[in-house]
């Protein structure tokens, strides 16, 4: 055997290159199972969109030494009282935007019909922009099935299961995602210049924005609030000096209808 | 198929669609659900004009998740081809240089239009790639017309409509190419296969006599008859429990039989003793189900030959 081996050239190389090949799979796979695992655990612990809580339960979350988090949270609460959580799997954003401002609607006949309207025409947008008609309109649909409830008065522990149900709720994050995506494409050349890396806007989008589960960040913000026409704040909490949140209101100047709690990789609504 | 499905299932209403979207053939591509599951498609697509798959019409499956369009379609190719192996599950990748994640808001006209993007790509190694040579692949591309699915009963020769050099189908190409620059395939790894990948690797260069058979049944089988596909397909992934480490495997799967023979002759030519050869032919998709048969097949005939021998033996015996 050990005189063979001068005359195996080839299977050397050959092998470890391709185990680089199988590690790299490997690697996709146990990310993969791994990303499942963290999602399906995250799906135990936290409803799509919880109850209202008292925003007080918030300083349970941290330690009591932790005072930076506990002197925020005393300022948060001067301003609000309650929260809503929403689960934690990268759809937050567009969730809490949803619910939140659905809920809202609830007694807003005005507001309500206005929404209603921008909502009914956005996808003849998006069609008009590039998009295919038969792949969105079953997302497109279940938002305007959400408004009709809304508009029906439902109650809103019905709204709520709603927002709990996969298949609707899910439905409804691929066309806010999709509304996002459409506003980021239509006005390319103001967004493009927030972009880093020399993405495209439109690669931006593909990667960021309309596949599931891909985080939201300020730009997300202002192009669905733009779409909508949707006053959104964000109250942005981290561990920075200050001792107080950062509040943001999206566009800039407007009277905010939607508020939302902004913790580093998360979103959740926040009442009065 | 209406009444069997239920209809408020989101799947199931998007698949309706999509089926009555693709329900006629373009001259691009092609797809139905199968007769009797929505779930399961079969499609037809024609090789990008500008390739060594001119010519070619290419036919495979799709499998739906229940999850759809949420989550994405896999898709199996049939008709040999030279750029993926028959038979193997290729699926979006989330690796490498295609950080992009199938979108909801794609369809199986996407995937299909991405396969065509795709094939003119470099396999480069990956797992269910193959590197075929030009020539290779274009008489693939010819036999590929000849090709009658069994199950769905489709004609590669009847399947799409005759190429038109219209504004449609160039649309269709450019498409086709776009979509291949952000999606990425890749084959279904098995993890079983995986973790036997270590202990067997090492003791590649020790088979000698029990490794022969196998040896040659992965060079034959690199050319699977597209009509027993379906049901590798269905038995690769028990098969893969046994199979040979993907280290080695891969590396001659990517070697297209042609090269393969060329390499097996050429060491045959070899004044090496017969072991040897052997232990340096490439180890290809082999498996030991396989393997097995033909050791058993092998010794069957051996046996039949010997008692034939002895017979005869006799029966000069008994004359005399």
């Amino acid at each position: 055997m050990a005189a063979e081996e001068p005359q195996q050239p080839q299977p050397e190389p050959l092998a470890g290159s391709d185990a680089d090949g199988v590690n790299c799979l490997a690697y996709d796979e146990a990310i993969m199972a791994q990303q499942d695992r963290i999602q399906q655990e995250i799906a135990v612990q936290n409803p799509l969109v919880s109850e209202r809580l008292e925003l007080a339960e918030l300083y349970k979350e941290y330690a009591e030494d932790d005072h930076v988090y506990q002197e925020k949270i005393k300022d948060l609460l001067q301003k609000y009282s309650y929260i809503r959580k929403t689960r934690p799997d990268g759809n937050c954003f567009y969730r809490a935007f949803g619910f939140a401002h659905l809920e809202a609607l609830l007694e807003d006949g005005q507001e309500l019909q206005r929404f209603k309207e921008v909502s009914a025409r956005s996808k003849e947008e998006l069609v008009a922009q590039g998009f295919t008609e038969f792949t969105i309109e079953d997302f497109h649909n279940t938002l305007m099935e959400l408004i009709e409830r809304v508009e029906r008065r439902v109650p809103l522990p019905e709204l709520l299961a709603a927002f709990n149900e996969p298949a609707t709720s899910d439905y409804l994050v691929v066309y806010l995602r999709l509304l996002t995506s459409g506003c980021l494409q239509r006005h390319r050349r103001f967004f493009e210049q927030f972009l880093e890396g020399g993405r495209s806007i439109k690669e931006f989008c593909q990667q960021e924005v309309e596949p599931m589960c891909k985080e939201s960040d300020h730009i997300h913000i202002i192009a669905l609030a733009r779409a909508l026409h949707v006053s959104i704040l964000v109250e942005y909490m981290d561990r920075g000096e200050g001792g107080a949140t950062n509040p943001h209101v999206f566009p800039e100047g407007s009277q905010p209808r939607v508020c939302l709690l902004y913790r580093p990789g998360h979103y959740d609504i926040l009442y009065k | 198929m209406e009444a069997r499905y239920n209809l408020k299932s989101p799947a199931v209403k998007r698949l309706m669609k999509e089926a009555a979207e693709l329900k006629d053939p373009t001259d691009h591509y092609h797809a139905q659900p199968l007769e009797d599951n929505l779930f399961e498609w079969h499609f037809t697509v024609r090789g990008p004009p500008d390739s060594d798959f001119d010519g070619g019409i290419y036919h495979g499956r799709i499998v739906l998740p229940p999850e759809y369009p949420m989550k994405p379609p896999s898709i199996i190719l049939l008709t040999a081809n030279g750029r993926f192996e028959v038979g193997k599950k290729i699926c979006l990748s989330i690796s490498g240089h295609h950080p992009e994640t199938w979108q909801p808001s794609w369809s199986i006209r996407t995937a299909l239009l991405a396969i065509i993007g795709f094939m003119p790509t470099k396999g480069e190694g990956a797992i269910g790639s193959l590197d075929y040579t030009p020539e290779e692949r274009r008489a693939l591309a010819k036999k590929s017309q000849d090709f009658c699915c069994e199950m769905c009963g489709t004609s590669m020769k009847t399947a799409l409509l005759p190429l038109t050099s219209g504004s449609v189908s160039s649309q269709a190409d450019k498409e086709a190419k776009e979509l291949a620059r952000q999606i990425s395939f890749k084959a279904e790894v098995n993890s079983s296969r995986r973790s036997d990948a270590g202990p067997s690797n090492t003791s590649g260069l020790n088979h000698s006599a029990a490794s022969r058979e196998p040896q040659q049944d992965g060079a034959a089988r690199a050319f699977p008859d597209p009509a027993s596909a379906t049901s590798e397909a269905q038995s690769s992934s028990a098969a893969a429990a046994q199979e040979h480490p993907p280290a080695v495997s891969s590396s001659s799967t990517s070697l297209s039989p042609r090269q393969r023979r060329a390499q097996q002759q050429s060491q045959r030519r070899a004044p090496a003793s017969a072991d040897f050869n052997r232990a340096q032919q490439p180890r290809g998709n082999t498996n030991h189900t396989g393997s097995t048969v033909l050791i058993v097949l092998l010794t069957f005939a051996l046996a039949a030959l010997i008692f034939r021998r002895i017979c005869l033996a006799n029966e000069y015996v008994f004359e005399l």
